[in-house]
């Protein structure tokens, strides 16, 4: 008789969160445990739910914009062009092409921004602590630029329904060029600090293992699906404002674990780069806003824009009755659906590995509850 | 430098062991040598950030002087501007503010009719405020305004309350802040 039929095991249910660390906000996990085994992961939402889509029912769509900055505070510019977006279809509008430049800087700006801070808290959590420095020290000088252009460091209420709050000023160009300058050398240091480093690679190379079918079928979209080796991207399969006229690549990995995630984000960021570049170059002169009415009222009818935001589809569903006031407002928030499909990818994890399978999928719970 | 092997193609110097082997002494070696290697190369990176400019502030605990000055623009604290010729409020009370505040945290009650009417009491809500500038856009008469202060901290909500007075005084400190728009 050997050891292992003498010994009674059972499973054990822990609480991670809601206040742990690596959860990135407010999010409990119900893990079931079989030693280090992950059994199952329950995860357990709504800490953060403040019930952004029943509040544009009581707010005019010029009043609701604020708002749109707030649910997912990591890309407010790509929130905003989402509704602001929505919005314009319903009322037929067409944004000039100066505003349409400054909208994609904007956004690809943010996304950056979004995936600096992904890089600094995942390194953060797997135990690489300088990268947290450096990520962050990299995202105050977006900070500044947004800052500069719209007054606030955040949450920016930048974009405005027919065009923006207000053209850039004058020492932005410059500003951001010299940021594009240095930036790319920068990646390449995370580069050496993450992906060349051996203990990093060890807790992200084949953890979280996520087919591509899975992805499809849980609706995942973002890094998280283009780590599976599907190249899907709104920009290209959907494009919207100036993507067209941009070129770039969409980076995709065929290794399906947190690994190609991160390294999906990685080349992203070096795409976004890119793409700065090229609206600098190509940047029209002339005015960034039409004329709007001030009071806006669409005609009855449903409009759904989408734009690729650092975690994946994100879209923007409005019904209009005909008044000043959105009938129903709906966020296809990416977080979302990339977290039930999170449960997947723990199958048969160890624990420690929870924490960079939740890392490498990038959520924000501000996005999932909204 | 002379460190430029290590560049992103290779990005597999050494495949990762995840398997159920163990792996042979030559392996292990080779494993040990990589990871030794990597901290080098860690240690490399942090060191050359040694040597960059400082960016951490130890606000507040220093100069004042040195403080952050945030760009025209930017949206802090409220004020109410004054006409300097007639030194009356340009504030006209036509209660725009109020209406278009989606968080509903400006009251305004004017008094007086026609070219007379102007704000007998004005209370903005600070701690209620979001600092999205719809007041400071919508008013006809630019009257409101944000300015760059942003140390509205304080220990009391009832603080964060602004009456006319306050924001006069906010107005005539920072009258020389141009608006936005």
């Amino acid at each position: 008789m050997t050891t292992e039929t003498r010994t009674r095991t059972e499973e054990l249910t822990i609480n991670m969160g809601p206040q742990h660390p690596s959860t990135h906000g407010v999010l409990r996990l119900v893990v079931t445990l079989d030693g280090e085994r992950v059994v199952q992961v329950i995860p357990d939402i709504g800490y953060l739910h403040s019930s952004m889509e029943k509040i544009a029912e009581r707010l005019t769509y010029q009043q609701y914009l604020p708002y749109a900055d707030r649910y997912d505070y990591l890309n407010a510019m790509g929130n905003e062009l989402a509704y602001v977006m929505a919005v314009e279809k319903l009322l037929g509008i067409e944004p000039t092409p100066r505003c349409q430049f400054i909208r994609v800087m904007m956004a690809e700006m943010n996304r950056i921004a979004s995936h600096l801070v992904y890089f600094a808290t995942l390194g953060n959590d797997v135990g690489a602590v300088s990268v947290f420095l450096y990520c962050f020290r990299e995202r105050e000088a977006i900070l500044d630029l947004f800052e500069a252009a719209s007054g606030q460091r955040l949450l920016y209420h930048y974009l405005r329904i027919g065009g923006l709050r207000n053209d850039l000023p004058d020492d932005f160009c410059a500003g951001l060029g010299h940021f594009l300058s240095y930036f790319p050398s920068r990646i390449d240091e995370y580069d050496k600090l993450l992906t060349k480093n051996r203990i990093f690679r060890s807790r992200m190379e084949g953890v979280g293992h996520f087919s591509a079918e899975d992805a499809l079928s849980y609706g995942v979209t973002g890094p998280c699906l283009r780590g599976c080796g599907t190249d899907y991207d709104i920009r290209r399969a959907d494009p919207y404002c100036v993507y067209p006229q941009l070129d770039f690549t969409v980076p995709t990995f065929e290794e399906c674990d947190a690994m190609a995630r991160h390294l999906v984000r990685q080349e992203e960021m070096r795409q976004s780069v890119r793409i700065l570049q090229q609206c600098l170059e190509m940047l029209p002169e002339g005015d960034v806003s039409v004329k709007v009415p001030r009071r806006i009222k669409p005609d009855p009818g449903e409009a759904y824009a989408r734009v690729e935001s650092p975690r994946g589809e994100l879209g923007c569903y409005i019904v209009s009755d005909g008044s000043e006031k959105p009938y129903r407002l709906h966020w296809r928030a990416p977080s979302f659906y990339n977290l039930q499909a999170y449960p997947v990818m723990c199958k048969d994890a160890w624990v420690a590995d929870l924490v960079a399978i939740l890392g490498s999928v990038d959520i924000v719970l501000g996005d999932v509850d909204r | 430098m002379r460190l430029s092997f290590l560049n992103a193609e290779r990005r597999t110097l050494m495949p990762v062991h995840r398997s159920r082997r163990e792996p042979t002494v030559a392996e292990l070696l080779l494993i040990i040598l990589e990871g030794a290697w990597s901290i080098v190369v860690g240690l490399y990176v942090t060191f050359i950030n040694f040597w960059r400019t400082k960016v951490t502030d130890r606000y507040p605990h220093r100069d004042p002087a040195l403080n952050w000055q945030p760009r025209p623009g930017y949206r802090g604290d409220f004020a109410l501007i004054t006409d300097r010729e007639t030194g009356k409020l340009r504030c006209i009370g036509c209660q725009q503010c109020q209406n278009i505040c989606p968080d509903g945290c400006i009251l305004v009650v004017p008094e007086g009719k026609g070219k007379e009417r102007h704000p007998k009491e004005f209370y903005i809500d600070a701690g209620l405020c979001m600092y999205c500038g719809l007041c400071v856009e919508v008013c006809p008469a630019d009257a409101l305004t944000m300015t760059p202060d942003y140390e509205t901290a304080t220990d009391d909500p009832r603080k964060l309350v602004r009456d006319i007075d306050y924001l006069r005084e906010r107005g005539m400190e920072y009258d020389e802040v141009l608006r936005v728009q």
